[in-house]
């Protein structure tokens, strides 16, 4: 899956590695034939166990019948698409899917161009108060997020937040790792950049727009996926936030099923649907998040 | 705001640019002027919604509070409170015991699987893919199909039974809840740790390990004295993303055993959501909020003594 076209070029003597034929080979270092075969046992056996959950997820979405046994009913046999037709017919599960794309859509919006505006002054420019401000949100990666979810709650409900949808966005909006990376990657781009930028007689404003934000466009693309993720799985600040089931997101939706007596294909069903977006989101860029998690410690 | 912007002290420290006559302390003000405006936003929404809340939230601990809005100076009682109930204990409790099981078991796995899809080899992209799924996966929706997978019916106890045991379900055992919910976190969560260790082991040099094999060392030499000492900074990293994240396990509790059973896997994220939330006695989730933090902070300072000596 990972470099194909490495895998063509490869001198077809070597079939075993898929490096270049300009890389040194790693055969001093490979591991011996016993050695491939336990690893080929040990990937084979942890790709399974991950997998499996996803599979019976799928499987018993498809099963009418409210007894399920193991492993009778992990055979994917007189499958049954009714449970999905009943969890899509349902007015909730449409009203919880479009609060999930509100609440992930303006945040990533949101958080983007708010970081990116912060992350440029934190890297490139000088200003009174930066260091302080730079500190504190570095503290605050220390203090759980649960000390603030008290008084957060508090605040809005004095606010008239509660069941709202700018109560339910508004908090999560304060993204401190959003703001280090764009800072990050801001620090490396030349100053020079800026500076004939400036010479040429663009405002601050431009700058931004015509140098900044498109320079930036692999990291704003890697950034807008981990934040639309967060909020899309999101679960204890819109569990709280929303009280009438109109303002409950997916996740929040998908647990309230399981709390009710709902037959459990319908609620797997539900979290079937509710994962295909992650999952397509994934599919189409899973090497700039695997390098994303590898280089910033971000996690999805 | 607008004495703040006047303010020259930042223009000797600025480097470079064009050397105009006059035209530095112009551009520095210019840069002082639009820094400030373009972390303002994210700064004022930092204040309301971070530090404003966490101060609130540790100052609150030390009052009785109700929704009506009467507020009572309440010193340490909520501490001594705390202190003095079975429950509290017992949430910490079960959080030990998970973050005790779970972190070393996502670690061992971590490195294990880091390990084995390290080098390149056909199909090594598909394991790295697949063994990330399960992080960017909500545990609430996973979470509904791990309750059948650990139920009577499921998996778990069929085999079990096949080999012997009992074959109760997991979830409504209070001496094996927390095992339970300690596979599926760490299912969850050994993906990510692949991935830290997996770019950390880019930092090891290729040249010694070579020497280190051309003297003969085998894989375990090589791994204890070579890649090990270099591998140090991304394990206490991960180590205490691990043991952060543990203490605060919630989604996985609230959709699979809602505490249960008999509080066998009562948290003290999950009592602080139960204290603040269902008996609405915010002065006392406050103050299991500060314990939390105490907790976190214990961590950052034992990180600090060991990454010191690194860094």
């Amino acid at each position: 899956m990972s470099a194909p076209t490495a895998q063509v070029t490869a001198p077809p003597a070597v079939p075993t590695t898929s490096a270049g034929p300009h890389r040194r080979p790693y055969r001093a270092l490979e591991p011996t034939r016993r050695g491939k075969v336990l690893r080929g046992l040990l990937l084979a056996a942890g790709s399974l166990l991950t997998i499996f959950p996803f599979y019976a997820m799928v499987v018993i979405a498809l099963r009418p019948e409210t007894a399920i046994d193991f492993p009778s009913s992990l055979l994917p046999w007189n499958l049954d698409t009714s449970a999905f037709r009943d969890v899509l017919a349902g007015q909730d599960m449409l009203r919880w899917t479009l609060n999930s794309v509100i609440y992930s859509v303006v945040s990533v919006v949101a958080v983007l161009v708010m970081a990116s505006m912060a992350g440029y002054a934190f890297a490139k420019k000088r200003f009174p108060g930066r260091e302080a401000m730079f500190w504190s949100f570095l503290a605050m990666v220390m203090v759980p997020y649960h000390v603030t979810l008290i008084p957060t709650f508090i605040v809005m409900a004095k606010l008239g937040g509660v069941d709202t949808y700018w109560g339910l966005i508004l908090p999560s909006l304060a993204n401190a790792q959003a703001v280090f990376l764009m800072r990050q990657f801001i620090k490396g781009l030349p100053d020079e950049l800026f500076e004939a930028a400036k010479i040429d007689g663009a405002g601050e404003w431009r700058t931004f727009a015509t140098i900044v934000l498109p320079l930036c466009k692999p990291v704003l693309a890697t950034l807008g996926t981990f934040v639309f993720l967060w909020h899309w799985n999101d679960f204890l600040w819109p569990l709280i936030i929303g009280k009438s089931a109109d303002m409950w997101t997916l996740t929040v939706g998908i647990a309230s099923l399981r709390q009710q007596q709902v037959p459990l294909s319908v609620v797997l069903a539900g979290s079937v649907v509710a994962l295909v977006p992650i999952f397509a989101a994934y599919a189409v860029a899973q090497r700039s998040f695997q390098e994303g998690v590898a280089q910033t410690g971000i996690k999805g | 705001m607008t004495s703040a912007l006047r303010e020259p002290a930042a223009a000797p420290t600025r480097r470079g640019g064009p050397g105009r006559a006059g035209g530095r302390s112009v551009m520095a003000r210019w840069d002082a002027r639009t820094g400030l405006l373009f972390a303002l936003p994210t700064f004022l929404l930092f204040l309301a919604f971070r530090f404003g809340p966490a101060i609130a939230g540790v100052g609150l601990s030390f009052f009785d509070y109700d929704i009506s809005g009467s507020l009572e100076w309440e010193g340490l009682a909520n501490f001594e409170r705390m202190v003095g109930d079975p429950v509290f204990w017992q949430a910490l409790r079960v959080t030990v015991l998970y973050t005790l099981l779970a972190v070393p078991l996502s670690l061992g796995l971590s490195l294990v699987m880091a390990l084995a899809v390290r080098r390149r080899f056909r199909g090594v992209g598909f394991f790295r893919s697949v063994f990330f799924l399960p992080v960017i996966t909500s545990l609430v929706l996973a979470g509904t199909v791990f309750v059948w997978v650990f139920s009577t019916d499921g998996p778990v106890s069929t085999v079990s039974q096949w080999l012997g045991g009992s074959g109760q379900s997991w979830l409504s055992s209070s001496l094996l809840v927390v095992p339970a919910l300690v596979l599926v976190g760490v299912w969850s969560r050994f993906g990510y740790g692949m991935l830290i260790l997996l770019a950390g082991l880019q930092e090891v040099p290729r040249e010694l390990e070579e020497a280190a094999l051309t003297d003969g060392a085998g894989p375990l030499a090589r791994f204890r004295y070579i890649v090990l000492p270099h591998l140090k900074p991304s394990l206490f990293f991960l180590a205490v993303i691990e043991t952060t994240a543990s203490f605060q396990v919630f989604d996985l509790i609230f959709v699979m055993t809602q505490g249960g059973p008999a509080r066998g896997s009562y948290t003290l994220v999950y009592m602080l959501y139960d204290q603040g939330f269902k008996y609405v006695d915010y002065g006392y989730a406050a103050a299991i909020g500060v314990a939390l933090f105490a907790m976190t902070l214990v961590v950052a300072v034992v990180q600090r003594r060991f990454l010191g000596r690194e860094s």
